[in-house]
């Protein structure tokens, strides 16, 4: 009787209509926010995630003031931050990532302000924070648009991007149109921000264009092998970290993480060649030749 | 009209505010010269967002806010400093996979257990609501990270600039760098209750880039910075007495700023600067060309 019980109570939340359309929705962010992860993580661009999703707030409370969309105005201050960015360290001695930093800041210091400034009936720390299971039709539906043509342009200009990643340099001497190439990447990277925020919130966000890309490098040495596994550890990790969060009655985004975290630390330990045990043994067998 | 400007100065709390947001944006502010040059700037979000989980359970069990957040900080900033030590993940994206794991742990929790401490207060700070407890550990940790820092600040130095140098000469590197990590954690933590999780990373980057645009002096970068760092921060809590708590923001709106004019007229590293140099060496050109022409000529 108890193993009965215990899978009747299993399979309940796949009988709930909203909890498979979260599912679906979470895996989806995930593959995009992975697939792109692993330009980020090759590129050295852990920030840009982090700094998009703060920059939007000061875009989102102005269109909040215009009567405007938010989304327009997520995507233009994220996009301002992004590009800001690149115009600043052209001109300046300072690093890319501490002109990323001072950048975003400033803008998020900026929403902060307005959002003192404009009262309004709009939890708008509820975007950022966005709310898996709350989320509204409409911005699912602008989540699905969003993802399938990023999934789109990144598939079909996959080695492009791959080479801009690799080696900027080698880009450019083969003809490819490096700065075309550049603010692709970076409006792929502000639209899904955008996107994936309200659905899943910033910190999510941030993660999801993290982890997974650096999971898949610590497996194998090529691209698109790579993506596969980055996308694939995504969509585990989104599903069984919903699942558990109906459990647990607990943040879905919080546990979706920590499950992409899980898989690092396993994969850490257990990767062939770049893992612990694989170096141990081959330090091992180094001595053993000694 | 002054009457009305000084109406913050007649609060106690008011006063208060100004001079611990003072000291810490000014500790911050040295700090922000070793972050720079160490090319740390992502460290300052991670170890502020980190603390969450740390703040959460120490809430749950009634101990201070602050052993928590310290506890926390600390553990993300030794498994950062571990996971670079054993992977061949670069540095931005280890601290990224770190800090938001430890945040979704916060998260989880406060999921479970919420109304244990509002996560809004942590993410955007509160400078004006900070108990007189929290003050006082604030003014502690920032005088003892400003002693450390005064005290082996040429050691800190050649370690930045010249990690195999200071090697070289006897210097134990690691306990350096470790210094330098416990002591950013610290004071990333007592900023964090004044700004706010999200700013915290302003305050330990942005006065430390502004100096490096004015002076190549590490000594001078330094002073510039304190004195900015300092500065702002006590006209962002001035400012905030009007514009309704948002303390964190006006500071760092305030540093964003004074940051974009020095970009623009820094002598030296400036855009102008770096146009009227750019001009001066195509007219210098240009006058030679014409000379060498005129020259040719006239031997012609």
């Amino acid at each position: 009787m108890m193993p009965l019980l215990l899978a009747v109570d299993l399979l309940e939340p796949l009988r709930q209509g909203f909890v498979i359309q979260v599912l679906i929705l979470a895996g989806l962010i995930g593959v995009v926010c992975a697939v792109l992860s692993c330009y980020l993580v090759l590129k050295g661009w852990a920030l840009m995630g982090d700094a998009i999703s703060h920059a939007v707030l000061p875009g989102i409370i102005l269109a909040y003031v215009l009567g405007i969309p938010l989304t327009i105005g997520a995507f233009a201050s994220g996009m301002l931050c992004a590009v800001g960015t690149g115009w600043i360290k052209a001109r300046s001695r300072i690093k890319e990532d501490t002109v990323m930093g001072i950048v975003f800041t400033g803008l998020f210091a900026l929403g902060l302000i307005l959002m003192s400034r404009v009262a309004s009936d709009v939890h708008f720390d509820q975007i950022i924070r966005g709310s898996l299971l709350g989320i509204h039709k409409s911005d699912m539906i602008q989540v699905y648009i969003t993802s399938a043509v990023t999934l789109g342009v990144v598939l079909l200009k996959r080695k492009d991007l791959m080479l801009l990643c690799f080696d900027q340099a080698q880009a450019k001497s083969v003809g490819l149109n490096t700065t075309f190439l550049y603010y692709l990447l970076l409006t792929l990277l502000a639209a899904t921000t955008v996107a994936a925020l309200q659905a899943v919130g910033i910190i999510l966000t941030v993660a999801m264009l993290i982890t997974p890309g650096s999971i898949a490098f610590m497996w194998t040495s090529r691209f698109d092998r790579m993506l596969l596994i980055a996308s694939s550890t995504a969509v585990v990790a989104a599903v069984v970290g919903t699942y558990i969060s109906y459990f647990f009655d607990g943040s879905a985004a919080g546990f979706i993480v920590l499950m992409q975290s899980l898989f690092f630390i396993i994969t850490i330990v257990f990767a062939p060649k770049h893992g612990l045990i694989a170096r141990r043994r081959t330090l091992k067998a180094a001595l053993d030749q000694i | 009209m002054i009457d009305q400007l000084l109406i913050p100065f007649t609060y106690e709390y008011m006063v208060n505010a100004m001079l611990v947001s003072a000291l810490v944006g000014g500790v911050c502010a040295c700090l922000s010269c070793f972050v720079m040059l160490k090319g740390w700037s992502l460290l300052g979000d991670g170890l502020s967002h980190a603390v969450v989980p740390g703040v959460a359970v120490a809430y749950k069990l009634g101990w201070p806010f602050a052993i928590g957040a310290y506890i926390a900080g600390m553990t993300a900033a030794m498994g950062m400093s571990y996971l670079r030590s054993i992977t061949r993940i670069r540095q931005d994206a280890i601290i990224g996979v770190v800090y938001t794991t430890w945040f979704a742990a916060g998260l989880v929790f406060l999921s479970i257990y919420p109304a244990s401490v509002k996560i809004k207060n942590i993410v955007f700070g509160n400078l004006l609501l900070i108990a007189p407890f929290d003050i006082r550990q604030m003014v502690v940790v920032s005088i003892v990270a400003l002693g450390v820092l005064l005290l082996k600040w040429k050691d800190l130095r050649l370690y930045c600039f010249d990690p195999s140098h200071a090697r070289t000469i006897g210097l134990n590197t690691w306990a350096l760098e470790a210094t330098l990590l416990v002591l950013m954690a610290g004071v990333a933590i007592a900023a964090l209750q004044a700004v706010g999780a999200a700013l915290v990373m302003a305050m330990l980057i942005t006065p430390g880039a502004t100096a490096y645009l004015l002076t190549d002096r590490f000594g001078r970068m330094m002073i510039l910075a304190a004195a900015m760092g300092a500065i702002t921060s006590a006209l962002g809590a001035y400012a905030s007495y009007y514009l309704n708590g948002s303390a964190g923001g006006t500071i760092v709106v305030l540093q964003t700023l004074v940051f974009l004019v020095t970009l623009v007229f820094a002598p030296r590293h400036g855009i102008l600067a770096g146009k009227a140099r750019a001009k001066a060496a195509a007219e210098d050109l240009l006058a030679r060309l014409n000379r060498e022409s005129f020259t040719q000529e006239a031997a012609r």
